[in-house]
């Protein structure tokens, strides 16, 4: 694989020790050092003392410029620093090149100066709190509250969609920790790109950031050091991940996780099908559906779900013609031919389901069904079910409670009942077709707010 | 012709190359292979409506289809939709189920086998040559079989030499009786097995003092055994002997038939199985045989020995290395999904594209193992994670 997939402050001589051997999801071998749990805790020192430093030495302001500018290079297409990270997640993923910059580039929109400038701002009013003591007056006479992470953040990643490392690891920074990050061995290289353009942008914050990886059956040093030494641990990835995670984090260190949550898109009566298809199948092939906002389901309300199934082939071959699918892997391949398969010969036997797609496996889109809940989290393959009414569209998905990450929608009819049923079934988010992938940089990520779990606060009284 | 006899006509010549093969085992001509496949897609075609319109989108049809290669094969999918039979269902049909436990909570895969006879004489010749060794006669599909009493099936067959006593740690038919293996396994316990042949296994799974007793048995009285078990069933066994520091060295000449793999099973290594059976009962890799059936397959394959041994089958089982992304044949190394043309499968869907990736080596076909489906990436919920959500809240 391209570029060195860690980065280690404290360990100048990672590459001579001794290397676990991963393979990225595109099968790319790579190799990591291997942690001793001396090594583990030299990196945690550096890691500590930089943060520390920069906490004492860079305004709050700094650090967001740094972090943005540094960033920003990844996204940037004509930037070395761009260039490599789209070559890394093409290489990585086995995705094509203009996907892996069109995802680096909707990333990027949530890493700008105004964009992180705007999440502190929400979050914590402004970048004082984090700087010094605030209040005394006003909503809170009599007492000062100061903020900051603790001085050790460890972040977990299995397996996400890509740029949430980088994501990740910024939001430790902004809070003034240092972040130490097992990066996912499905594509690691991404966060230590932004670790060397951190580096290079402010050093002393580059230091606050280290990141590797390690088997899921190795690497038990690392593990217990790290988190050990951490305030406060991250995790972002599947059910088995996160419950591994929580097996080993203490009772008395704050565990936040980010688990696995499902996207589902919906037309309602009076949404102009070929806007709401168009709009659909851009968030459809964002993520190759891996994200947790990816609409895998899709109801017609109201409609002829078939109209709309038609409607989305069109624009998905549309949307395959301007961002290329990556190829898929044998297992991947088996089994979009499998869900195909069965889809075509239910509807074959009289069941009322249709299967639209081409013999290049590109895209998929099945409409009816006796399951109306039935996903496969394969890549461009939607299902699409009629729904009489969004009353009758929330009986169908109330098994999904707590599940759902974004509803998206297309037309304006009964938006409002949409919008409160997204609510009563614990959805993150609402939001139009088309911006389903790329929810704004201050989104409530998995709803809640994004810096405020990772700070500590005092108050003097 | 109607229907039922065109498939009783190519049934019963089957029967009898089938049969033939047995007592000569010699390859099949690529023009014989092609003119009975045809025959069987031919019926296959006019009499599986669903099967016909399927061919019918991809643009083929008996007119078009000029050799086994181009016939539109059955992915093994469709088996869990719908019944795939050139006859009408009758009372004697053998309906097998997949197992259901690739795919989590969906549907179990049907089978139905509405010709029991072409079955049994397209498993027995087989077994008799990779398994046993060729050593036995090869009994006729009306000869005496487990399973189901075979009816009619009038047997040309000469009444087989018996010099291994088998044992099955299958679950026996009766208590399975939608499992094509326990079929398969009653069937040659009672068409191969000398006397003291027997199951071994109840509803429950393998009977560990049982199968013991019965390998002392095979050492004391000196007649070669041969074990039926699923590879996980027999590492099970094997492990509780161990742990109980048992061992019987079984007679020269014994042999095991493991089936279902151990690739991609947690904590199983077919090598550590093959070691264990050469330690605990003294049967040397070579002499254990790894089976390759699948329920929508009514033929079989089989490898001998240690590491991905080479799959040999009958002729009348040919099989194709494809592309999965395309369906194009992969060159000779490549792995790929498996498509294999069973003349067995007359009855029902003579083609067949499997969910297996194998490759091809050296002439022979290695199972690489059962596709595990797309693997789980990213921060979606996983198919499984649904089912549980769905589980708990619905």
């Amino acid at each position: 694989m391209k570029g060195v997939p860690w980065h280690l402050p404290g360990l100048p001589e990672s590459e001579a020790r001794g290397s676990e051997a991963g393979r990225t999801a595109a099968g790319a071998s790579f190799r990591a050092p291997a942690l001793s749990r001396e090594d583990a805790g030299a990196v945690a020192d550096e890691v500590r003392a930089a943060a520390l430093e920069a906490r004492a030495s860079l305004p709050a302001a700094r650090v967001i410029e740094a972090v943005a500018a540094a960033a920003g290079r990844l996204a940037d297409p004509s930037d070395p620093a761009g260039e490599e990270a789209a070559s890394v997640l093409s290489e990585d993923l086995g995705w094509p090149a203009a996907l892996a910059e069109e995802t680096l580039a909707g990333m990027g929109r949530s890493w700008t100066e105004d964009a992180l400038g705007r999440v502190v701002q929400r979050e914590l009013g402004g970048t004082a709190v984090l700087e010094g003591w605030t209040g005394g007056g006003g909503a809170l006479p009599g007492r000062r509250r100061r903020a900051s992470g603790p001085p050790l953040l460890f972040v977990v990643h299995a397996g996400n969609v890509p740029g949430v490392a980088v994501t990740a690891a910024i939001r430790g920074l902004l809070v003034r920790s240092g972040v130490l990050s097992r990066a996912a061995g499905s594509e690691p290289g991404l966060l230590a790109g932004f670790a060397r353009a951190l580096t290079a942008e402010e050093p002393a914050l580059g230091r606050s950031l280290a990141t590797t990886w390690w088997p899921a059956d190795a690497g038990e040093a690392a593990w217990e050091v790290w988190v050990k030494r951490s305030g406060k641990v991250v995790v972002y990835g599947g059910e088995e991940a996160v419950r591994g995670v929580r097996a080993r984090v203490p009772g008395h260190t704050d565990l936040v996780a980010y688990g696995p949550r499902v996207g589902v898109a919906v037309a309602l009566p009076d949404a102009a099908p070929g806007h709401a298809a168009a709009a659909l199948a851009g968030d459809v092939c964002a993520y190759e559906q891996q994200g947790c906002v990816s609409p895998r389901l899709a109801y017609a309300v109201g409609r002829d779900p078939l109209e709309l199934g038609r409607r989305l082939s069109e624009a998905l071959e549309e949307e395959v013609g301007r961002l290329p699918r990556p190829e898929p892997d044998d297992a991947t391949a088996v089994a979009i031919r499998s869900a195909r398969a069965e889809a075509e010969f239910a509807g074959l036997a009289g069941r009322s389901v249709h299967v639209l797609g081409g013999e290049d496996l590109s895209w998929t889109v099945v409409v009816g069904g006796e399951d109306p809940l039935l996903t496969l989290g394969l890549p461009r393959l939607v299902r699409v079910h009629g729904a009489g009414s969004v009353e009758e569209l929330g009986r169908t998905l109330a098994p999904l409670e707590g599940r759902i990450q974004t509803v998206g929608y297309a037309g304006r009819r009964g938006l409002p009942a949409l919008a409160d049923l997204a609510a009563r079934l614990g959805a993150c988010r609402i939001a139009p077709l088309g911006e389903v992938a790329w929810p704004p940089a201050d989104w409530l990520h998995d709803g809640r707010p994004q810096l405020l779990p990772l700070l500590r606060w005092t108050e003097w009284e | 012709m109607e229907r039922r006899e065109r498939l009783t006509a190519l049934a019963a010549e089957l029967e009898e190359r089938f049969s033939a093969w047995g007592r000569d085992p010699e390859p099949w001509p690529d023009a014989l292979f092609d003119e009975l496949a045809l025959r069987a897609f031919e019926l296959q075609f006019e009499h599986v409506p669903v099967y016909r319109e399927y061919c019918r989108r991809r643009g083929a049809d008996p007119a078009s289809v000029g050799g086994w290669r181009s016939i539109p094969p059955v992915p093994t999918a469709a088996f869990r939709e719908v019944e795939l039979t050139v006859a009408a269902p009758g009372p004697d049909d053998l309906v097998f189920r997949t197992s259901g436990t690739t795919r989590g909570g969906r549907r179990r895969g049907t089978h139905r086998v509405t010709r029991p006879d072409l079955y049994r004489a397209a498993l027995r010749p087989p077994f008799a040559r990779f398994v046993l060794g060729g050593a036995p006669a090869v009994a006729a599909a009306g000869a005496r079989g487990g399973g189901r009493p075979a009816r009619g099936g009038g047997g040309t067959g000469t009444e087989p030499a018996r010099p291994f006593r088998i044992g099955s740690l299958v679950t026996p038919f009766e208590a399975a009786p939608d499992s094509s293996l326990s079929f398969m396994c009653g069937d040659v316990l009672g068409a191969f097995g000398a006397s003291g042949s027997r199951h071994l296994a109840g509803e429950g799974g393998p009977d560990a003092g049982a199968a013991l007793a019965f390998a002392e048995g095979c050492a004391a009285d000196g007649v070669a055994a041969c074990l039926l078990a699923t590879t996980l069933g027999l590492d099970a066994w094997l492990r509780e002997l161990e742990a109980d520091e048992a061992s019987v060295r079984l007679p020269a000449g014994s042999v095991i038939m493991d089936t279902g793999g151990a690739k991609g099973r947690e904590g199983l290594e077919r090598e550590d199985v093959l070691r264990r059976a050469r330690a605990v009962l003294g049967i040397p890799p070579d002499r254990v045989v790894n089976e390759l059936g699948m329920t929508e397959l009514l033929s079989q394959r089989y490898g001998r020995g240690a590491g991905q041994p080479l799959l040999e089958g009958p002729p009348w089982l040919r099989t194709r290395v494809l592309d999965p992304g395309t369906l194009e044949p992969v060159t000779e190394g490549e792995p790929g999904v498996l498509c294999h043309v069973d003349l067995a499968n007359a009855g029902s869907a003579v083609a067949v594209l499997t969910e297996d990736l194998g490759r091809m080596r050296g002439g022979g076909l290695e199972w690489v193992g059962r596709s595990p489906g797309a693997p789980p990436r990213g921060c979606s919920l996983a198919t499984a994670e649904l089912l549980e959500a769905r589980g708990a809240g619905g």
